[in-house]
C-alpha cells in the first residue's frame, strides 16, 4: 500500500493553529506514507498539479487530503483522482480545519489533534475499496408542490426547456397570495395579470399537468426516479413519476388573531394590508379619513416567537398609505414603525415620496386598539419622545407578516428536507447554494425559505428551476455506492436486518436461507451493519473495519 | 506516587455524529469559529443507527474517558426512523455502562443541523464533567 498525505495550510486558516510543517514531517517517518507534504492551497492548481504529479511518481494507491471539511471541494478533489488515473473512492479526507483548527487557539493541543485525525484517516483508509460509481438514468420531469408565483415561474422555466412538469395546488385555482394584490410593487399591474400571462402559458404548453385541489400523499426514492402519490380534488389518487421536485410552497399570511389586544376581527374598521388592497373600495370613509397603519404585526416579535424580519410588509403599508392618499386626497394618515426597511430597489425613493406626500411616520410601539363609537382609539408610546399617546382614527390597518405554511412540517417528513426554527425549509447553504436542500434533486422556491418579495419569488423560481434543469438535462446520474452488502456465508438467515430496515431493501431468500440486498431501494443508513449479530452485513463505504480503525487513530497514543 | 508515574489530565472524547445533522453542527461550529475542547473527536457516520455498541465500547478500551453518539432530533431522522433504533440501543448499554460504574460516559445528544451552539454546550460540558472525574 503506498498512501500520499496532502496537508493544506488553507492559507492562514489551518497553518495559523496547527503545525502543519511539523505534521508532514510526522507523517513522512511512517511506513507506507510515501510521500507526505503540506501546501498553501491544495485546492487551487498548483496544489492540484502536486497531488497528481506525486500520484504519478509514486503510483500512490491511496490518498489523504487534510484540509477543509469533507462536504466542500468533494467534487472536485473527486475529479482529481480521476484524472490522476486512481479510483475516486481511494481518497480520504480529513477536515482539519472546521474541525480543529478553528475550533481551537492552541498550537501544540492542536497540532496533537490534528496528528490523531490524519492517523484515524490513515488508520481507515487502507480499508477504503476501489468501487463504482453507478450511473442510474434520470427521468426528465419535475414535480412543482405550490402554484403560487415562485412555483408558476419554476414550471413556466421548466415546461419551456422540455421538462415534463407536474404541477400541484392545494387550493382550487392557481395564482396564490400575488393573485390577490391590487398592485405589484413596482410594476403597477395588478398581481392577475402577472399570474395569468403565467398560467395562460402553462395551460397551453402539451408536456404540463396541472393538478388543483391536490395535496402529496407520498415521495419515495432518490434523484431522476422519484415516486410521487398524490390526490387530487379531494380523491382521485395519482401516482407518477418524476426526476426531481420543486418545494414552492409559499407563505401563510400572519393571523392577525394571535395579537388580540390589536382587536382585529372585532370591528370592521381594523382591516389587514391584504384585505385592504383587495377592497379598499368596499370599505365607507368619511372625507377627511384619519387612517393608521401599524408595522409589524407579526414580525420582529420575540413574545409570538417570530423574531425575524417578513421584509414585504413595510413596502406594503406603504403602498397602501399612497392607495388610500390617492383616493381621499385630504386623508390624514399615520404608520405606526419600528423601523422602515424598504429593501428592494427603489424603496427607499419610494419611502421618501411617500413622506413628502404627507404620509406621517410615527416610531412607536402601539399597546392596543380599542373600537369605539366614533372612532378607533389607539394607545401606545412613541420611543423616540418617550412619551405616551393616546390618537383617534377611523381606519386602523395591520400591515401583516409572512408566516411558514402549517402545512411545511407534514412535507418535511414526506420530502426528509429540514426545517428552520420558524418553520420555513432550509436551504443546504444559506449563501452558497440558496436554492439547494440538503437531499438531492429537491429544490426550494420563493418564500417557503423565508420571506421574499414578488420579484425576490420569481427570480427564486427561475433559479430553482434552471439548476434542478441542469441535473435533469444530463440525462444521469451518480449514485454513491455507499449500500449494504451481505457476505452469504456469514448470514445465519436469522432476519433481525429485515425487520428493522426502514427502506425495505432487505429481503430474504428461503431457498438459500438467506438475505440479499436491493441496491437500488438501499438508502445507506447502515441500521442492518449495526443490528447483524454475525457481521454478515456490511455498510460499503462505513464498514466495521474502516470505523474501528478509525477509533484506533483517534485514540492513539502518540 | 511512583517516580515517574504522571497521571495525564487530558480527556479524550469521541463522537460518532450523523452526517446529516450532528456532523454538519460540527462543520458549523467550526465555519463559526466556536472552540470547544481539542480532546473532543468526532467521527462521521451515515446515520446515528450505523453506530454498533461494539463501537463504544472499543472507544473505551483504546482508552476513551467518554463517547457519544449523536443524531437528528426524533422523528426528523433522514433516514425516517434510524434515531429511534439509536435511542433504543443507547439506552441499553447506558444501563450496562452504569453497571461498570461508567456512568456519565457514554452520552446521547439529539443536535440538529442547525444547532451548533448546542453542539459546542453539550461537548463541552461533558469535557468537563468527565474532567472533574479524573481530579
Amino acid at each position: 500500500m503506498k498512501t500520499g498525505i496532502f496537508i493544506c495550510h488553507c492559507g492562514h486558516n489551518i497553518k495559523h493553529t496547527v503545525d502543519v510543517k511539523e505534521l508532514s514531517e510526522y507523517f513522512k517517518e511512517i511506513p507506507n506514507v510515501y510521500v507526505a507534504t503540506d501546501y498553501a492551497f491544495v485546492c487551487s492548481e498548483p496544489g492540484q498539479e502536486i497531488i497528481k504529479e506525486s500520484i504519478e511518481k509514486f503510483e500512490l494507491d491511496r490518498v489523504i487530503i487534510a484540509s477543509c471539511t469533507p462536504s466542500l471541494h468533494g467534487e472536485l478533489f473527486k475529479d482529481l483522482l480521476k484524472k490522476s488515473g486512481l479510483n475516486p473512492f481511494l481518497l480520504r479526507r480529513v477536515s482539519i480545519r472546521e474541525h480543529c483548527s478553528w475550533t481551537g487557539d492552541d498550537l501544540k493541543k492542536n497540532t496533537e489533534k490534528a496528528k490523531k485525525l490524519i492517523l484515524a484517516g490513515l488508520f481507515s483508509v487502507v480499508h477504503n475499496l476501489p468501487f463504482e460509481e453507478k450511473v442510474v438514468e434520470v427521468d426528465k420531469s419535475a414535480l412543482v408542490i405550490g402554484g403560487g408565483i415562485s412555483g408558476l415561474s419554476a414550471a413556466c422555466f421548466l415546461s419551456k426547456m422540455g421538462i415534463r412538469v407536474y404541477l400541484i395546488e392545494k387550493e382550487k385555482e392557481l395564482g396564490g397570495h400575488v393573485k390577490r394584490l391590487n398592485n405589484v410593487w413596482p410594476y403597477e399591474k395588478t398581481g392577475k395579470e402577472i399570474v395569468e400571462s403565467l398560467v395562460s402559458e402553462l395551460v397551453k404548453a402539451d408536456n404540463v399537468q396541472i393538478y388543483t385541489g391536490a395535496r402529496l400523499e407520498l415521495l419515495e426514492g432518490y434523484f431522476g426516479n422519484y415516486n410521487v402519490k398524490i390526490t387530487a380534488d379531494g380523491e382521485r389518487e395519482m401516482n407518477f413519476k418524476v426526476g426531481g421536485v420543486i418545494v414552492a410552497t409559499g407563505f401563510e399570511p400572519f393571523d392577525p388573531y394571535l395579537k388580540p389586544e390589536l382587536g382585529y376581527g372585532r370591528d370592521r374598521r381594523i382591516v389587514t394590508t391584504l384585505e385592504i388592497e383587495e377592497k379598499l373600495n368596499e370599505v365607507v370613509l368619511p372625507e377627511k379619513p384619519r387612517v393608521a397603519i401599524l408595522h409589524c404585526v407579526g414580525s420582529r416579535d420575540e413574545t409570538l416567537g417570530k423574531s425575524y424580519c417578513s421584509r414585504i410588509c413595510c413596502i406594503n403599508a406603504l403602498k397602501v398609505a399612497r392607495m388610500i392618499k390617492e383616493g381621499y386626497e385630504n386623508a390624514y394618515i399615520e404608520c405606526f414603525y419600528m423601523d422602515v426597511r424598504a429593501h428592494p430597489k427603489g424603496g427607499e425613493e419610494f419611502y421618501e415620496e411617500t413622506q413628502v406626500k404627507g404620509v406621517f411616520f410615527t416610531r412607536g410601539n402601539v399597546a392596543e386598539v380599542v373600537p369605539l363609537s366614533r372612532c378607533v382609539l389607539i394607545r401606545g408610546e412613541d420611543t423616540l419622545l418617550g412619551e405616551v399617546f393616546e390618537k383617534e382614527f377611523d381606519l386602523v390597518v395591520l400591515s401583516i407578516g409572512m408566516s411558514s405554511q402549517s402545512e411545511n412540517k407534514r412535507l418535511s417528513q414526506l420530502l426528509k428536507v429540514s426545517l428552520d426554527k420558524d418553520g420555513f425549509f432550509m436551504e443546504a447553504h444559506i449563501k452558497l447554494r440558496p436554492f439547494d436542500t440538503a437531499v438531492k434533486g429537491i429544490f426550494i422556491a420563493g418564500c417557503c425559505s423565508g420571506p421574499k418579495d414578488v420579484e425576490e419569488s420569481i427570480n427564486h423560481g427561475k433559479a430553482s428551476a434552471l439548476k434542478l434543469f441542469g441535473m435533469l438535462n444530463k440525462g444521469y446520474a451518480y449514485v454513491e455506492p455507499f449500500v449494504a452488502d451481505v457476505t452469504e456465508k456469514r448470514c445465519s438467515g436469522c432476519r433481525m436486518c429485515e425487520s428493522v430496515c426502514v427502506a425495505n431493501a432487505i429481503k430474504y431468500d428461503a431457498r438459500k436461507r438467506v438475505v440479499k440486498v436491493e441496491e437500488a431501494q438501499c438508502m445507506g443508513c447502515g441500521l442492518c451493519n449495526a443490528t447483524c449479530p454475525s457481521s454478515a452485513v456490511t455498510l460499503l463505504g462505513y464498514s466495521d473495519m474502516i470505523l474501528m480503525d478509525e477509533i484506533s487513530g483517534l485514540l492513539a497514543r502518540l | 506516587m511512583e517516580k515517574g508515574f504522571e497521571i495525564k489530565d487530558d480527556v479524550n472524547i469521541v463522537g460518532f455524529t450523523c452526517s446529516y445533522c450532528a456532523f454538519k453542527a460540527s462543520e458549523m461550529a467550526g465555519s463559526l469559529r466556536l472552540k470547544y475542547p481539542e480532546g473532543v473527536k468526532v467521527i462521521q457516520v451515515p446515520c446515528s443507527s450505523r453506530v454498533d455498541p461494539a463501537f463504544v465500547i472499543k472507544a473505551i478500551f483504546e482508552g476513551a474517558d467518554g463517547v457519544f453518539v449523536a443524531g437528528c432530533h426524533p422523528g426528523d431522522c433522514h433516514f425516517i426512523k434510524g434515531n429511534y433504533f439509536t435511542r433504543r440501543r443507547i439506552y441499553a448499554l447506558k444501563e450496562m455502562f452504569e453497571a461498570f460504574s461508567m456512568k456519565g460516559r457514554l452520552k446521547l445528544f439529539w443536535i440538529s443541523a442547525a444547532e451548533a451552539r448546542k453542539f459546542v454546550e453539550k461537548v463541552t460540558e461533558m469535557y468537563n464533567h468527565l474532567k472533574e472525574g479524573k481530579k
